[in-house]
């Protein structure tokens, strides 16, 4: 009877209703901070949990949304070039502003660590939080961190960037959707990318930009560490 | 395998896409309808990831509130010091320029 729970057309079933529910609460509301991937995650969980469904039989489902991430990453290409006299003109702003991004990500959450009297395992785990998933892994495995808390750290960024990053840009004053831009992708990589590119078109080419030198520099970094 | 540092195959496809694109091997035009579509829903390919989380409460047990804390301060931080960096060298760029002009 519970055979079709472990199709994959469940768990996607599922993913596509919650993320459908969190659109019309949001549309409903009209703030940011009701966020439509927040609000699906939260009730995914609710649903399996309730019906004691292993995250095993949604996750037939949701392996086969997880690998389209791939494509999507290179999708972002094409906004990249098209806003190719943006980047050129500012490359060097750019680049800059990755590397104290990044070096900032790295050292407050070793002094973060520090202070609260994390071990070795997790602040090696936590250390690359900022960058993209497949290289914060690697970073996180080289110093003794576990994947998977690596993954929840990312992915506790990502969505914290998706929902915040619009209030941040308000609240710092930026003002320039280059720096906007930049500033999104270097602190909460694809999932801040997904709220720049909502910002407008030259925000979420430079947010994309900085996913792939954030994460060249703090591997870089990191073979130091 | 050509790259001695470890790189996501993820972000080499977009290089990959952006040296076609740059080389005219391939036109914006072509890419629209489905690039638009991935961009737009982006966000909801998530989803599973978000959900994934659970799986390591266990471990994080005792330390959440602190690895929490840590993700949530630390982006912010990194936000700001980007922003301001990019501003501060496009306003510092800009002054090099109209100087040289103003020697000219």
């Amino acid at each position: 009877m519970k055979e079709w729970l472990s199709s994959p057309l469940f768990g996607i079933a599922l993913c596509i209703a919650a993320f459908a529910v969190g659109v019309y609460i949001q549309k409903l509301l009209k703030t940011p901070l009701a966020n439509p991937l927040a609000i699906a995650i939260a009730l995914v969980i609710a649903v399996l949990n309730t019906f004691n469904i292993s995250f095993e039989d949604f996750n037939q489902g949701g392996q086969i949304i997880t690998m389209l991430l791939a494509p999507a990453t290179a999708v972002l290409a094409l906004s990249v070039y098209n806003q190719l006299d943006v980047l050129k003109k500012n490359f060097l702003p750019t680049v800059a502003g990755c590397l104290t991004g990044s070096v900032t990500a790295i050292v407050s959450v070793l002094l973060m660590c520090r202070f609260f009297g994390l071990d070795q395992t997790l602040t090696a785990s936590l250390l690359p939080k900022s960058v993209t998933t497949p290289i914060a892994v690697v970073v996180s495995e080289q110093h003794g961190g576990l994947a998977s808390i690596t993954v929840a750290a990312v992915v506790i960024t990502g969505v914290f960037g998706t929902i915040f990053a619009p209030l941040l840009t308000r609240l710092f004053r930026i003002g320039n959707p280059v720096a906007t831009g930049v500033a999104t992708g270097t602190s909460s990589h694809m999932g801040g990318t997904t709220a720049a590119i909502q910002m407008g078109e030259v925000e979420g080419a430079m947010s994309s930009i900085a996913i792939g030198i954030a994460g060249l520099i703090t591997t870089l970094i990191a073979l130091f560490l | 395998m050509f790259i001695p540092i470890p790189f996501p195959s993820s972000v080499i496809s977009m290089v990959l896409l952006f040296l076609l694109l740059l080389s005219k091997r391939v036109e914006s035009r072509q890419l629209i309808d489905s690039s638009n579509f991935l961009l737009r829903n982006m966000s909801f390919l998530f989803i599973p990831a978000g959900v994934g989380i659970v799986q390591v409460f266990d471990k994080m047990k005792g330390h959440l509130f602190q690895i929490f804390t840590i993700c949530i301060v630390s982006t912010i931080l990194t936000f700001a010091v980007t922003a301001y960096t990019v501003k501060g060298a496009i306003w510092l760029r800009e002054r090099i320029r109209s100087r040289g002009e103003e020697a000219c």
